[in-house]
């Protein structure tokens, strides 16, 4: 009970992704919750075996994409029929035909910018200090080393038992991670 | 892995001869249909025609881009891109009855003495819109065609039995670029003869494209139904994987797209222009029933396609995906009667003709498919990519 103030969690190396995906499925197995993974680049199956739900990224981009193209439509709209209406060459004020390029550049404008800020949002980005960057060994998450870290917050969270975890899992390096 | 021969299970030989059975007595009916009206045979015929024709260029168009940009995906259906392209000698003896017989139930706007009077071709039509050069062209346009199927083929053939050869990798990719800058230059003529000249007073430069869109969609969806079909069986029951329908799901989204995209640029640079020339197209096409068709056209061919399509879990499920793609081959069929048919008449219905001829010549080409699929092993076994590409990556739960 006293680490928990002070720790942020157990850290352990694996220098595969095989290894990794192994380590975090054989964490989650024996039960930790708050664990998470860390790698140079994006490693297929890492999601599955860390239990990551579906995250709210495509609807949050969705609903941008809805706004914009409802709103880039109505806007010229607005301009055409009620605000300024103008006769031109005897068209329809409402010339939907026309309307329709602007629609559809702001439905890829909402739409992107709702998922890279929303993507931001959720990771709760930026961020310009994390725990796991107090272990020295951690810039090697960048390059050639993989990383699962179990979480001082996880209820079942006992630090030698987790090492000792770890240490099953033929992790290279198990360090505590200092919470600051 | 390596020494498996990837060999076509019997639901391949059931589909050839069922597709060629029902085509069969289709096509008997069909020819009783052209003994008795002629006319409405070969405009059935011409939608038809158009239809397969996409089939098997789009897999020509597909086959060669998968060659230049790599990717599981293409690895996964080349084989069965390779078969539908095999089956373009079938796509010229189906051209034959056009050129042969058709052409002055067709093409009366600028063959028939009478209709020329009342509406006079301009001279460069005049000297271009022949039935001598109509045929000089269709026979470069195969040419250019089947020139491409020949080597696409033949060096997959060479690949099959010596992977290690790098240069033939690189020629795959060489070839590749300029073969679909050739494909679509022959398309675009080719449609221009064979469909936009059914009113020769009418131009669009994006017809081409729109057909070129048109018959990737068509060929992608082919595509999914064929693979999830083979992945019922050994021995592709243990290759397609969800990240590869995945990607062809992708696929099927963008060509989606870019058809609406092609059609839409089309109507709207002639709506803005309203000259009367050009207007025509869409005043026989967007009035009456006609217009029904029209709205149905947009609504199934694009906006269900595309909100379905969005999802992640409908492009993974194996039991949606390809049933959507089914669905858009079908409304490539609408969509192409609603191109053609208007030319002819006002009465947007179809006739029974317009069923049993797409049946007949859609019976035969899926013989010849399934033929062609069982020649070879269902992968390209010589693919460097091979492994990689069927290899498991997803853990399963336990």
């Amino acid at each position: 009970m006293l680490h928990r103030s002070h720790i942020y969690g157990v850290m352990g190396e694996f220098s595969t992704p095989d290894e990794l995906i192994h380590a975090t499925e054989k964490v989650r197995e024996a039960g930790y919750r708050r664990v998470n993974a860390y790698s140079p680049f994006p490693v297929e199956g890492l999601s599955e075996a860390l239990g990551l739900k579906r995250n709210m990224v495509a609807p949050i981009c969705l609903l941008g994409g809805l706004t914009g193209g409802l709103g880039g439509f109505f806007f010229q709209y607005w301009v055409a029929v009620i605000a300024y209406p103008q006769n031109i060459a005897g068209r329809p004020l409402n010339s939907w035909p026309a309307f329709i390029p602007v629609t559809f550049e702001l439905t890829i404008l909402g739409a992107a910018l709702s998922a890279v800020f929303g993507m931001l949002a959720l990771n709760k980005l930026p961020q310009p200090h994390h725990p796991v960057f107090n272990v020295p060994r951690f810039t090697h998450a960048s390059s050639d080393r993989f990383f699962v870290c179990i979480e001082a917050k996880d209820p079942k969270f006992h630090l030698e038992e987790c090492a000792r975890l770890l240490q099953q899992l033929h992790a290279h390096h198990i360090v505590e991670v200092p919470d600051d | 892995m390596a020494a498996q021969e990837y060999p076509a299970p019997e639901s391949v030989g059931r589909l050839q001869q069922r597709a060629l059975l029902i085509g069969g007595i289709a096509l008997l009916f069909s020819i009783f249909g052209a003994m008795r009206s002629p006319g409405p045979f070969y405009q059935s015929y011409l939608m038809s025609f158009m239809l397969i024709l996409g089939l098997t260029l789009g897999s020509l168009g597909l086959l060669m881009l998968q060659h230049l940009t790599g990717g599981h995906w293409g690895i996964v259906i080349r084989r069965s891109l390779e078969s539908a392209v095999r089956t373009l000698p079938l796509i010229v003896v189906f051209f034959l009855p056009i050129v042969f017989f058709g052409m002055k139930y067709l093409y009366g706007a600028w063959l028939d003495p009478e209709e020329l009077q009342k509406e006079p071709l301009s001279k460069f039509q005049q000297a271009y819109l022949t039935t001598g050069w109509f045929q000089v062209r269709a026979v470069i346009y195969f040419a250019v065609w089947l020139l491409l199927m020949f080597l696409f083929l033949r060096w997959s053939k060479e690949q099959d039995v010596n992977r290690e050869d790098r240069a033939l990798r690189l020629r795959f990719k060489m070839f590749a670029g300029p073969g679909i800058i050739l494909y679509v230059f022959a398309m675009t003529f080719a449609v221009i003869d064979w469909v936009m000249s059914l009113s020769p007073h009418w131009a669009s430069t994006i017809y081409g494209f729109l057909y070129v869109a048109g018959q990737l969609i068509s060929s992608m969806a082919f595509m999914i139904a064929i693979v999830v079909l083979l992945s019922r069986t050994e021995p592709f029951s243990g290759v397609l994987q969800k990240r590869h329908l995945h990607d062809l799901g992708k696929l099927l989204l963008a060509f989606v797209m870019l058809w609406a995209y092609f059609d839409f640029s089309q109507l709207l640079i002639i709506w803005s222009g309203n000259q009367p020339e050009e207007i025509s197209f869409y005043r026989t096409r967007l009035y009456g029933g006609w217009g029904v068709v029209a709205v149905l056209v947009l609504i199934f061919h694009f906006f269900v396609p595309f909100f379905l399509l969005l999802s992640q879990d409908v492009k993974r499920n194996a039991k949606v995906l390809p049933k959507i793609a089914m669905w858009l081959i079908f409304m490539r069929l609408v969509d192409l009667f609603w191109m053609t048919r208007p030319e002819f008449t006002s009465r947007a219905v179809p006739t029974w003709l317009d069923l049993v001829l797409p049946i007949a010549l859609g019976g035969l080409w899926l013989g010849f498919f399934a033929f062609n699929l069982k020649q070879q092993p269902l992968l390209p076994i010589g693919d460097p990519k091979l492994e990689e590409a069927i290899e498991h990556h997803e853990h399963h739960e336990h």
